[in-house]
């Protein structure tokens, strides 16, 4: 008797629960999910519907829109001779940045994570560079690098290790090199924390039993460290690389007086067709190649690296 | 596939909703303000006093037509263009606008012509050359602001020491900068020549029209020449034997002309406001304003004009918009407007008010002369972006006849 309300009560809301289409859940969910969906729509979908769309358009100078003119932006930029050697430095640029800033966060962390005096005071001077402003942080080494007087020319010359001062800033070659530098710097603290609070996840039991069973401490790292801080990794490596391929402002004020496209990434690029050119609707068609490229690379790390899968 | 109908519905949804909002949002603000009248105005800065300097003319405009309200924005001139680009793609165009190229936006026809938004006696008070270079045609769109011209500024010191004169031809030049150089002082160099991206297409004015050459006229675009191929050769020959600082090809004006502040440059091409700039930063600078030197020696400037402009909006503002223009134009405020900026005035009135300024003398004695770009014409921006990205790979070795071709083909491309 007890028993007899409960079985056909679960009976019937098995099926429910199985078919699972019933717009009935949707119109609840709706009022709590809408908001959300609002923003998401209004603030990412939206914006990037109007990037493609101006992309299709042949907008003038000032602004006015002056018709459809299909994938002929898209032409232009393949009949831009400098585009693919924009495209490889934008490959270079990400990796480049990536790469390193990964294997010294990997330190960074490690470091961070033993326990010393003073410990306290170097995590907080690691967010340091985080914290400043990144063109702030850029321009600080752009004036240091000033060769009529800045202060990095300077030390180089008095050590000799220069003859006179040389235009770091005003050579492609070398000002892309100190972007990189600087882009390493100001990606390191977000990949150092994430990287550390990976490594405070992995239990010490892990590390009793490897020194139980006699690992050595490359070994130790290699074998057991590692693969644990394989989600810590793939979050951190794929923000980076969404983050230094949109990333402007170093490039923007490190090269940003150089003649020509020879230290230019795609981001620059489409700052230059905006800044320069005022061609809003070629700029959007980059913008649109640089939105797949990036989709494809997430994708492709997805798939090879599988970040989301357990260790 | 009963999942997918289930978010498609959703995004439906949210689609629908977002856009409500959106429309919500496009539509409330361009039927404001029905009562009252205001103009929107959209300014640069050109110092930074300039903010003060509009505040101040909207107020004594406000007290003398107080039902009229004039709404100041104020702008780098870096984000100038991409403001007012974005506002007219949504629709706000400022009322008026102070900026420089105005052809853009006339051949769109987005502006009023200037003959219908100020009386014939502000018409009138302009001097010619600046109302031919701020028309289209026939037609006038831009109330020249101000006026600006270059003049070689050098630094008598470094000149005495490495033993040379003022230049006045190329040649002259080219010895002057190798002679300063020569000295082998620190951090010290003969002739600023600053082709980075901030200013380059003033810096090859200087050398093309100094040598005879042209930018073309409001109907063609002309780069590619024999005579600036010759400019362009002697600028290259100015770099590769010595006469320059270093990476001229990527260094900016302003920054430059900084360093000649410091006493660290020989000759640089200067503007009115550089006077003000040695004054306050470096007043102790041993330094003569002479005019710049040509191929030949003859006298020639460069001339700049930024204008303002009064865009089509609604047609009752029209009124407001001339009660603001004759405002502004009085003598009284606007002499005190462009001299406080350090620029020189574009009008007759205040040409006559300014008439005996021993500062501005050199600069007033030079406009006669003066050469303009060719900024009515459609194509001047885009040629205008190509000076800024492509010529100072003159400085760095490359063809000055390939940098002329790209220069030119950018140009044509629109």
């Amino acid at each position: 008797m007890t028993n007899a309300p409960i079985a056909p009560e679960t009976t019937t809301r098995r099926p429910r629960r199985a078919a699972g289409t019933s717009s009935k859940d949707l119109m609840l969910a709706l009022p709590w999910i809408a908001p959300a969906l609002v923003l998401i729509f209004g603030v990412v979908l939206f914006p990037a519907a109007v990037m493609f769309y101006n992309s299709t358009r042949d907008i003038s100078q000032s602004g006015v829109d002056r018709g459809s003119v299909g994938f002929e932006n898209y032409q232009t930029l393949l009949d831009f001779d400098p585009i693919w050697g924009v495209l490889a430095r934008t490959f270079v640029w990400v990796v480049a940045v990536v790469l390193f800033t990964v294997l010294i966060s990997l330190a960074l962390a490690q470091l961070l994570n033993k326990a010393f005096p003073g410990r306290q005071l170097v995590r907080m001077a690691v967010i340091i560079p985080w914290a400043a402003s990144v063109v702030m942080t850029t321009l600080v080494v752009y004036y240091g690098l000033d060769p009529f007087y800045g202060i990095i020319n300077e030390a180089l010359v008095q050590l000799n290790i220069l003859d006179v001062p040389y235009g770091f800033t005003k050579n492609a070659v070398s000002a892309f090199t100190w972007s990189i530098g600087i882009a390493v710097f100001v990606s390191l603290p977000f990949t150092t924390y994430t990287i550390l609070a990976g490594l405070q996840t992995i239990p010490a039991d892990v590390f009793e039993a490897a020194k139980i069973d006699g690992a050595g401490r490359r070994h130790t790292y290699f074998a057991i460290v590692l693969p644990q801080l394989r989600s810590a990794l793939a979050v951190a490596i794929l923000i980076n690389i969404i983050n230094v391929f949109n990333s402007l402002p170093i490039l923007k004020v490190m090269t940003g007086s150089i003649p020509g496209y020879d230290a230019d990434t795609v981001m620059t690029l489409i700052f230059k067709y905006i800044q320069t050119d005022h061609k809003i609707d070629v700029a959007s068609a980059l913008s649109v190649v640089g939105f797949i490229i990036v989709l494809v690379i997430v994708a492709i790390y997805v798939k090879v690296v599988k970040p989301m899968k357990e260790v | 596939m009963k999942k997918s109908i289930r978010i498609g519905a959703v995004v439906a949804t949210a689609a629908i909703a977002s856009m409500a909002l959106s429309s919500c949002g496009f539509s409330d603000s361009s039927s404001g303000g029905g009562g009252s009248k205001s103009i929107d105005l959209l300014v640069p800065s050109y110092s930074d006093g300039t903010q003060g300097l509009w505040e101040d003319v909207i107020a004594g405009f406000e007290k003398e037509y107080p039902d009229i309200t004039v709404n100041l924005e104020v702008q780098s001139w870096d984000n100038l263009n991409d403001v007012v680009t974005t506002k007219v793609q949504g629709d706000k165009a400022p009322d008026i606008m102070n900026g420089g190229p105005f052809a853009g936006f006339a051949a769109d026809d987005l502006l009023y012509p200037v003959s219908d938004v100020t009386s014939d006696d502000t018409r009138a008070d302009f001097q010619k050359s600046f109302v031919d270079s701020a028309s289209v045609g026939d037609t006038q769109y831009g109330l020249p602001l101000i006026a600006s011209s270059r003049t070689l500024f050098v630094n008598n010191d470094l000149l005495a020491q490495a033993g040379v004169e003022a230049p006045k031809t190329w040649d002259d030049l080219l010895a002057a900068g190798k002679a300063i150089n020569a000295l082998g002082l620190p951090s010290t160099y003969g002739y600023g020549l600053p082709l980075g991206s901030e200013e380059a297409q003033a810096e090859s004015a200087i050398w093309f029209m100094g040598g005879g050459g042209t930018f073309g006229d409001a109907d063609a675009i002309t780069i590619d020449t024999p005579e600036n191929l010759e400019a362009a050769t002697f600028i290259q020959k100015m770099v590769d034997e010595g006469a320059t600082q270093p990476d001229a090809g990527a260094t900016d004006r302003t920054p430059l002309i900084d360093v000649f502040i410091q006493g660290n440059i020989g000759m640089i091409e200067g503007l009115p406001p550089t006077v003000g700039q040695i004054e306050e930063k470096n007043p102790d600078l041993n330094y003569s304003m002479v005019p710049i030197p040509t191929k030949t020696g003859d006298a020639f400037t460069l001339g700049v004009a930024d204008h303002l402009m009064a865009f089509k909006n609604d047609g009752d503002k029209k009124d407001s918009i001339t009660k603001f223009f004759d405002y502004f134009y009085q003598p009284d405020v606007y002499v005190n407007w462009v001299t406080t900026e350090g620029f020189l005035p574009t009008t007759i009135s205040g040409g006559e008010q300014l008439a005996d300024d021993p500062k501005l003398k050199v600069f007033l004695d030079a406009l006669p002369d003066a050469q303009f770009y060719p900024s009515t014409n459609p194509n001047w921006s885009a040629t205008d972006a190509a000076f800024k990205s492509l010529v100072g790979q003159l400085a760095q070795g490359k063809d000055p006849q390939e940098v002329l071709t790209e220069i030119q083909a950018k140009s044509d491309e629109g």
